[in-house]
């Protein structure tokens, strides 16, 4: 997408500004799933998610350790 | 002109999958051979423990285990990326929060280095301060909800502690550079003092000092590593597409 702004200039400029709302947006969508990821990695104990059992929780075991987050 | 917010999402990705392999690879190099020992004196004081406790003890097993310890060296490493990614996409959204008024794509590398610096001490150093990190071995499961609470209760109050700090920053704008600094190094101790009328960690650490400290600088240092190669590579995408751009403008003329 930047290639695109670079060749085509001037209607680069007028499309960046409209499409600015649906940018954020994904940015935002991005956000939360990161957000789940991080949970996932770091904080889910099959509680939540309980399909996922312990399995989760043990095999971020060491990163979970490393990166200072709670551990059983 | 605007310019648009998505390539920083795509430098937010490309950074933190290559900050999460680099911290991830530094600390399976490193910190697993820590990981290691403390898992086998672990296990011996379990035992001890059994032994003198009977046979009762031996019956409730204390865990069993799921993955063999090198799935689990592999675990680190991809939670290591998982988190890069994750925290490189909060990065460049947070990061184009902040200069939305000021052109996204200026001044891409001391902004990068700077923001980078800022989400060091707001997601990892403050909260590693206040809590710091166990090896295996220390956690009772028992607690492990509240304890939970209380870091993610650390994390939200280093990144606030820094929004402030920012804002501190931008309101000072009439007084000196010293004056503005200073105002950002006591908004930052004071955030720090504000973690630490939190609750303690409620679990005893029954661990060697040395090798306590010793994994508790490995963690920082595993940090250090994802936020500086996070910076450098978000930085140095920053100003590849801002030498991109820049000739296009020009040629029209030639």
């Amino acid at each position: 997408m930047s290639l695109h702004t670079a060749q085509h200039t001037d209607t680069a400029a007028v499309e960046s500004a409209t499409t600015t709302t649906r940018d954020w947006l994904i940015m935002a969508a991005a956000a939360i799933i990161a957000v789940i990821a991080l949970y996932a990695v770091f904080m889910d104990n099959g509680t939540v998610v309980s399909a996922t059992g312990d399995y989760l929780h043990e095999f971020s075991h060491d990163g979970r350790h490393l990166f200072g987050a709670p551990c059983h | 002109m605007s310019t648009p917010v998505l390539p920083l999402l795509g430098r937010g990705l490309a950074a933190g999958g290559v900050a999460g392999l680099a911290a991830g690879l530094f600390s399976l190099l490193l910190a697993e051979p820590l990981m290691d020992r403390a898992i086998r004196l672990e296990e011996a004081r379990s035992a001890a423990e059994d032994h003198s406790h009977g046979a009762a003890a031996t019956a409730v097993q204390h865990h069993e285990e799921l993955f063999s310890r090198s799935t689990q060296h592999f675990g680190l490493v991809v939670t290591a990326v998982v988190a890069g990614l994750a925290l490189g996409v909060l990065f460049a959204l947070a990061y184009a929060l902040v200069h939305r008024r000021t052109g996204l794509g200026e001044r891409p590398w001391p902004r990068a280095l700077a923001f980078g610096a800022a989400a060091f001490v707001a997601v990892s150093l403050l909260p590693g301060l206040r809590y710091p990190a166990n090896p295996p071995g220390v956690g009772d499961s028992g607690t492990v909800a509240n304890r939970q609470s209380l870091w993610l209760a650390a994390v939200v109050i280093g990144v606030l502690g820094m929004v402030l700090a920012w804002q501190v920053y931008v309101r000072l704008a009439d007084r000196s550079v010293p004056v503005r600094h200073v105002a950002v190094a006591v908004t930052a101790v004071a955030t720090l003092a504000v973690l630490f009328a939190l609750p303690g960690n409620p679990d005893e650490v029954p661990v060697a000092a040395t090798l306590l400290w010793d994994f508790r600088m490995l963690s920082l240092a595993s940090h250090a590593v994802l936020w500086a190669v996070f910076a450098g590579v978000f930085g140095a995408l920053g100003l590849r597409a801002e030498a991109r751009t820049a000739p296009a403008a020009a040629p029209v003329a030639a």
